[in-house]
């Protein structure tokens, strides 16, 4: 009584689980990332806008 | 508002190794960790499936101890530095020991997930049943449902907010008491559950030597898989509590 088919569900059942939270874990490290370096593009460029008309209005 | 504190970086002790070491690993987890993971686990299905003798009375479905085991101490592992972490955000107020702390819960309800899961595939064979409300079974449930609470409710406030993460800290602490139940749950009360083969007291009865040695193995690969993983989830944490300050910094500069 080997019990095989329980033995091949319980395999499989730790290894899917693994690797789909290494894939989940791998596509949010990926987003974050993304999300951070859009923010930062998005600041600087807040940051030129709010000091380019200060630059204007020093010269006038 | 929150406040981010640094840690010091030359703070002495045990606790001063102990953050050094972890700063290593943050070096190291893109180069090292992966190879000597994908070895150790490697060893870790051999040794399970072709290294491991057969057990004479539950025959090959017993290989699933070697996954089975390994998890639950994986998941005490995680638990562990949850609790170190908990400590430490209360006693620094440092977030990045909270960031830690979210990531290793996670990393912590996956592997219990997996050792009830395993447990339930093992029971139906040997005892008739997938599940029983024994001390030990209803005590793992127990833990997993109260790292899924905290992992729940740390998601409902911001990365942060330093009051959700020293009420989450304490609560933590607290939940931690379950697994020292768990542990002991085999010998306080009489269940279907076996005695631990691994954390044992003089006397108890003990695995042959040639399954022992492959679930060491199993062991030692669960638990560098287990700090691989830790480790990668507490940076995606770290880089989301970047962006969360990135935007608030945003929405003042566009508000001005």
């Amino acid at each position: 009584m080997d019990y095989l088919g329980y033995l091949f569900a319980g395999f499989a059942v730790f290894w899917a689980g693994l690797f789909a939270y290494l894939l989940w874990l791998q596509a949010r490290l990926r987003q974050v990332k993304r999300q951070v370096e859009l923010l930062e593009e998005r600041l600087a460029a807040s940051e030129d806008n709010t000091a380019a008309p200060r630059a204007t209005a020093g010269r006038s | 508002m929150t406040t981010i504190t640094r840690p010091t970086a030359n703070s002495g002790g045990m606790l001063g190794s102990l953050g050094r070491l972890i700063a290593k690993l943050y070096e190291w987890h893109w180069y090292v960790l992966p190879p000597v993971v994908g070895i150790a686990m490697m060893a870790m299905i051999v040794g399970a499936v072709v290294v491991a003798p057969r057990e004479a009375v539950e025959g090959q479905v017993q290989r699933l101890m070697y996954i089975h085991v390994p998890s639950a101490i994986a998941a005490y592992m995680a638990f562990g530095v949850v609790f170190v972490c908990s400590l430490m955000v209360l006693w620094k107020r440092d977030m990045r020991y909270d960031a830690v702390a979210r990531g290793a819960a996670t990393v912590g309800v996956l592997f219990t997930a997996l050792m009830l899961a395993t447990g339930a595939l093992w029971g139906r064979p040997i005892w008739g049943t997938f599940w029983a409300w024994d001390a030990r079974l209803t005590s793992s449930l127990l833990l997993f449902l109260l790292y899924a609470a905290y992992l729940l409710a740390r998601s409902l406030a911001d990365e942060l907010d330093e009051q959700a993460a020293r009420y989450s800290a304490v609560y933590a602490i607290v939940a931690y008491l379950d697994v020292p139940i768990i542990q002991m749950s085999v010998r306080w009360w009489r269940t279907l559950h076996p005695q631990p083969i691994v954390m044992r007291l003089p006397g108890d009865q003990q695995l042959p030597t040639s399954m022992l040695l492959v679930l060491y193995a199993g062991m030692i690969g669960i638990l560098l898989l287990t700090t691989w993983l830790i480790v990668l989830r507490s940076e995606t944490e770290r880089i989301g509590a970047r962006a969360t300050a990135l935007r608030a910094t945003l929405d003042r500069a566009e508000g001005n």
